[in-house]
């Protein structure tokens, strides 16, 4: 026998009063746990996904519908924009590196995306088997496309017009997967890479047979009007930060286009979203709070409910200190149960909810909170109850137990 | 052996003090504390264990003086040394039978074989609710309970407080006899307070309050 036996059997003995107790406190770490992996997961995408984008350059619209489009691919574009005004924007001196990207179709919801070879540089993405594009209507796929798809080398596939699935506007040539990346854990494991002229073609052939009658498909026989060169955005990095004085000023003001910085768009966005993640989190605080009440009042109501079980085993030769701990170790028990089942429903309930919500936003990517993190919390739920529990066991240092025993039921 | 010396005690300032009488008991020499309701007989109990300080005077049990000791140690020292058995029977009810005795154990910090602990139960015909929870037991049962949580560690001295006061007749000297013959088996002094008239020839010792 042993304090920890008496503190395990006293929670036995009272289930109702155990479950209750671990339900109301996991919940609270549910909430807890849940917003901080979100909150975590939101500023990783974030920051992993700017990969060095220092300015993204589109059409005129909303800066953050631009940044959103062109670098987390969560939004649409603002339009489109001449390839030719990009590369001569491309040709200035303080910058290091320019990608175009044009997208607007998707296969089963992922993104395709025409591109250079830099954008996969970009994101430091590998080549886990394959080759990469050399050829019109050749692709790449991002490991999580390949994986989520079944997709493996030499399949082919019709991509949809527009950037949600749909069997009205399937574009009739098919694209060829010729590479899949290795996994990066950012934006580019969900999309479909190909090069521009893949883009161009598909749409410059389908408004063709608007007009003409459809002919056989020959993929070496796409031609344009070099003004007719489209693109989405184009991804900028600077040489120096020099850069960002002078040419997006010079880009909003002279030209049709617009630059956007995204850093500064994506911490605005941050800094609203924040507002709302700090407004749950302090709810769960306060379910917590109510949580350690609950657990003061219960562990309270049942040191005064065993008073005189308690008085006994003073008179078995138990200290203060000892019975003290049967208290405090009660309390932890409750906390250890309801940590692991808080941790188990933030698992389960974001499988659920990403199960419904992945069709429509493929891009989220759930990030694991980091051990510190989940440390912090479980450190701070339990000195919550322990705080819950010194204040149940002051009864126990006031005890008389001559008059708890004097005035036996 | 157990010793009183002008033990006095107040409950609270300007109320009744009780004075009382001295004693000295032997190793397994019993006494009978006897007195009306009021007379401060569960007083006296409690001083002799150590529950309650004295205004004055001594108790002293195997030449440790109970006023003396620091309260942890007093703690420590009733667990070891001293048995209870109360006019109700309590035991802890989220534990089983042989787990409260365990649990007597461990906090007096004595270690008994196991044999021991199966041969008291079996005296006390309680072998067969080794597993029992304790709201299953009848009130005799519990009651024997309650005599084995109070020599199961081989105390110097058992303390009971009414322990017949509720019983009937055959009851009272059944209990009484169990009390005698377990005292004299661990070597304890017993001290029984009660105002129970029946149980005055069982004993050769007797003060009155």
């Amino acid at each position: 026998m042993n304090i920890w036996k008496i503190s395990i059997k006293n929670i036995k003995s009272k289930p109702l009063y155990t479950f209750l107790s671990v339900f109301v406190l996991s919940l609270s770490i549910t909430l807890l746990l849940g917003i901080q992996q979100l909150k975590f997961s939101f500023k990783h995408q974030m920051e992993t996904n700017l990969s060095g984008i220092d300015l993204v350059i589109g059409a005129k619209g909303s800066p953050l519908q631009l940044v959103l489009a062109s670098v987390l691919h969560l939004d649409n574009p603002t339009g489109n924009i001449s390839y030719e005004d990009a590369q001569e924007i491309s040709k200035t001196s303080m910058i290091k590196s320019a990608i175009p990207i044009s997208y607007g179709d998707n296969y089963k919801n992922f993104r395709i995306i025409g591109t250079t070879q830099d954008f996969s540089t970009l994101y430091n993405a590998e080549l886990q088997k394959g080759r990469i594009v050399k050829n019109v209507m050749e692709v790449i796929l991002g490991n999580t496309v390949a994986e989520k798809l079944h997709l493996t080398i030499g399949d082919t596939f019709l991509s949809s017009h527009g950037l949600v699935e749909n069997n009205i506007e399937v574009h009739a040539t098919p694209f060829k997967i010729v590479g899949i990346l290795k996994p990066t854990l950012k934006i580019i494991d969900r999309l479909i890479i190909t090069n521009l002229e893949s883009i161009w073609n598909v749409h410059h052939h389908e408004s063709d047979t608007n007009h003409e009658e459809k002919k056989p498909h020959d993929t070496k026989e796409y031609h344009h009007e070099k003004s007719e060169e489209e693109i989405t955005s184009l991804l900028i990095t600077f040489k120096n930060p020099a850069g960002f004085l002078t040419l997006p000023r010079k880009i909003n003001k002279q030209t049709n286009m617009q630059a956007a910085l995204p850093k500064y768009e994506l911490d605005k966005l941050y800094e609203y979203t924040g507002a709302g993640f700090k407004t749950i989190s302090w709810i769960a605080y306060l379910i917590l709070l109510i949580s350690g009440i609950t657990i003061f009042t219960s562990l309270y109501k049942m040191v005064k409910d065993r008073a005189f079980d308690l008085a006994l085993l003073r008179t078995y030769g138990a200290s203060n200190f000892q019975l003290a701990k049967i208290v405090i170790y009660e309390s932890l028990i409750v906390v250890l149960f309801a940590y692991i089942l808080g941790f188990i429903l933030v698992k389960i309930g974001f499988y659920f909810v990403l199960k419904i919500i992945e069709p429509n936003y493929q891009q989220i990517v759930l990030q694991k909170t980091p051990f510190q993190e989940v440390l912090h919390t479980g450190a701070f739920v339990l000195s919550i109850v322990i705080i819950s529990s010194l204040l149940a066991i002051y009864p126990i240092i006031k005890m008389h137990i001559s008059t708890i025993l004097s005035n036996e039921k | 052996m157990i010793q009183t010396d002008n033990l006095t005690f107040q409950y609270k300032k300007e109320e009744h003090i009780f004075n009382f009488p001295n004693f000295t008991l032997k190793k397994k020499e019993n006494l009978l504390i006897l007195g009306k309701s009021g007379a401060g007989k569960t007083t006296l109990l409690h001083l002799l264990a150590g529950l309650l300080k004295p205004i004055s005077g001594k108790v002293i049990i195997n030449t440790v003086d109970l006023n003396s000791i620091h309260n942890n140690h007093l703690d420590q020292f009733r667990g070891k040394n001293i048995g209870f058995v109360f006019q109700k029977n309590h035991a802890i009810q989220s534990l089983n039978l042989i787990e409260n005795l365990q649990a007597r154990l461990f906090f007096s910090k004595k270690t008994i074989e196991k044999t021991v602990i199966d041969s008291l139960l079996k005296e006390l015909n309680l072998n067969n609710y080794k597993n029992s929870k304790i709201n299953t037991l009848s009130v005799g049962q519990l009651q024997r309970l309650n005599i084995a949580l109070s020599v199961i560690h081989k105390p110097q001295v058992i303390l009971a407080d009414e322990p017949t006061s509720s019983l009937d007749d055959d009851n009272c000297k059944i209990v009484i006899k169990l009390l005698k013959k377990q005292a004299a088996q661990t070597n304890a002094n017993l001290i029984v307070v009660t105002h129970d008239q029946r149980i005055k020839s069982f004993f050769q010792n007797s003060i009155t309050l």
